[in-house]
């Protein structure tokens, strides 16, 4: 019995820990983004409430907090739409046509995640310089659909392969099209996994930096975490206040969204890493 | 007009295979042309001289031997290998006590569940920002919980000393990447079959060795594809170190990502490469090892 309390002892403490580790940092971000002044830790500091810095990060354009969310979540969206339409069309390749050669191919897009970002990212800065496209929005968006693909692609292919091949060869019968089978049957039939790819793949591309960092050069076609990256303020001491309540207000989205949809982020992200 | 049901058996393969290859031609070509071509353009970069405004010259394998002669490469490397060393084990160990406790059923557990995410899903370079703040020396976080504990008199100076900013670097990681190796192990642990712990229970067997005995070996395939993305994506660590301690001080935390594209951003294109190259090479290197040691293939499929 002795054990069973040990065991439920270190649980709790285990929990609690857990708890404060994740949260804390969470929380003290969130603080000092509705605190008048940053320094409430200072010993004898009072803390005191304001909505000053919400509000300058939500509508002051000339600090640009706004243009970068807007830039943030139309690069995502549009990258993790098409990444993921992009990768349904191989996944339905992988699992139901017959290439050969198609595994090499498979193992090959997904070990192309093996480079690392830095080397890539000068080449694309040549190549989006020539084409005068560094400060727009598809510089960023042709390389996060390449950058998202291979995780979109292993996550599909192992939702697409556990479905029946019997709804593929219906539809087939009844005259479909390769491609009007994947869009009419395969897709809605995977909707939960094809949902949380295009999850992963948003919150990978709202998250990304050295792209972003190298590939934009003006203010205003920043995203989220260049801009709050390069947040100096105008008066040479960092305005935390601002800089947190513009993190916590930017960031809100992202964190929602995964809060809501946690089983399916979990899903996804750990299938294809664990046998199930 | 043909009839396409003629010759369907002989037929069907090869009409097959061309759908195929049109189905999977978009992804070819974005990782074609927004991947591979950049790399292979940068495997060739780090053969010239390639620096904005001078003539592009092809030098071989110049690039290299500076960087080889470089002790600021020297330090980066070490800094980049030690980050790994202390990072991905402490990352591997705290999300594995964070899966064991998410693994039980108690109150709460969902809420646990929730809060684990957030960590995972604020961009790194915004949580850099906050460990900016938090290692504030006169009113940050760290200090303060310092010396409410009682563990530290004086304020320690977390970004302005060596030791202090690895640390700094090293928590900040781990705050970010821990959840991650915490839901891969957690998916881990409840594939295992619960018979076993009933079984064990039954044998009257503790709960260490119920640990060591059932938990660990079992949970070993999913360990090493942890150790395996944990690894390859603290090598390339850029964001978190960029944004609080920006390589300082003195450069002490200086990863390869950061030491390269500094020449990147001095516009020294070819240099910049050589340093990419060599960290793809490690990286490299480093997952042919694990795919080796953990016998892989078998785990991933």
């Amino acid at each position: 019995m002795s054990e069973e309390r040990l065991r439920k002892l270190l649980l709790a403490g285990g929990a609690c820990l857990a708890f404060l580790f994740c949260f804390a940092p969470f929380g003290y971000m969130v603080l000092t983004g509705l605190s008048v002044d940053p320094d409430f830790l200072r010993p004898g500091a009072d803390y005191r409430f304001t909505l000053d810095h919400v509000a300058s990060a939500l509508f002051s354009e000339s600090i640009h907090f706004p243009a970068y969310l807007r830039n943030s979540l139309i690069v995502s969206a549009v990258s993790a739409a098409v990444a993921v339409l992009i990768a349904a069309l191989a996944a339905y390749a992988f699992t139901r046509l017959a290439l050969p050669g198609k595994g090499v191919i498979l193992l090959f897009v997904l070990a192309v995640s093996l480079f690392p970002p830095v080397s890539l990212v000068s080449y694309l800065f040549k190549a989006m310089a020539t084409l005068g496209w560094i400060n727009t929005w598809p510089a960023l968006i042709l390389p996060y659909v390449a950058w998202t693909l291979p995780l979109s692609v292993w996550i599909l292919v192992s939702y697409f392969s556990q479905l029946p091949r019997d709804l593929d060869r219906a539809a087939l019968i009844d005259g479909c099209s390769r491609l009007q089978v994947l869009l009419r049957v395969t897709l809605p039939v995977a909707a939960p996994g094809v949902f949380s790819t295009l999850l992963l793949a948003f919150i990978f591309a709202f998250n990304e930096f050295l792209f972003a960092l190298m590939l934009t050069t003006d203010h205003a076609a920043r995203t989220i975490p260049v801009g709050i990256a390069m947040f100096e303020g105008l008066h040479g001491q960092i305005p935390w206040g601002e800089i947190m309540a513009a993190a916590t207000v930017t960031t809100i989205p992202v964190v929602v969204l995964t809060l809501i949809f946690q089983r399916r982020i979990v899903q996804g992200l750990t299938r294809g890493a664990v046998k199930e | 007009m043909r009839n396409e049901n003629n010759n369907l058996t002989s037929r069907t393969p090869l009409r097959q295979q061309w759908q195929a290859l049109l189905f999977l031609l978009p992804l070819l070509l974005f990782v074609g042309a927004l991947i591979l071509v950049p790399v292979l353009g940068t495997f060739l970069d780090s053969l010239f001289r390639d620096v904005t405004f001078l003539p592009r010259r092809f030098i071989g394998p110049e690039n290299y031997r500076a960087l080889l002669a470089d002790p600021a490469f020297w330090s980066s490397l070490r800094f980049t290998l030690l980050f790994v060393l202390v990072s991905v084990p402490l990352e591997l160990g705290l999300g594995l006590l964070i899966a064991l406790v998410l693994a039980e059923a108690f109150p709460g557990r969902g809420l646990l569940r929730a809060v684990v995410l957030i960590p995972w899903a604020i961009p790194a370079a915004v949580s850099g920002r906050l460990f900016e703040l938090i290692y504030n020396y006169s009113y940050g976080a760290a200090n303060w919980l310092l010396q409410r504990l009682h563990l530290s008199g004086a304020p320690v100076n977390w970004l302005g000393s060596d030791a202090g900013a690895f640390a700094a670097v090293v928590v900040a990681d781990a705050w970010k990447s821990t959840p991650f190796a915490a839901l891969l192990l957690l998916a881990g642990l409840s594939a295992i079959p619960e018979d076993l712990f009933r079984q064990a229970r039954v044998d009257r067997a503790g709960l260490l060795r119920r640990f060591f005995g059932i938990t660990l070996p079992l949970l070993r395939p999913v360990l090493v594809v942890t150790l395996l993305f944990r690894t390859i994506d603290a090598l390339r660590v850029f964001d978190v170190v960029f944004v609080l301690t920006g390589g300082g001080p003195g450069g002490a935390t200086t990863p390869l990502s950061l030491y390269g594209f500094r020449y990147y951003a001095s516009g020294d294109f070819g240099y910049g490469a050589a340093v990419s190259v060599v960290l793809f090479l490690i990286a490299l290197a480093l997952a042919v090892a694990f795919v080796r040691l953990g016998g892989f293939g078998r785990e991933l499929r």
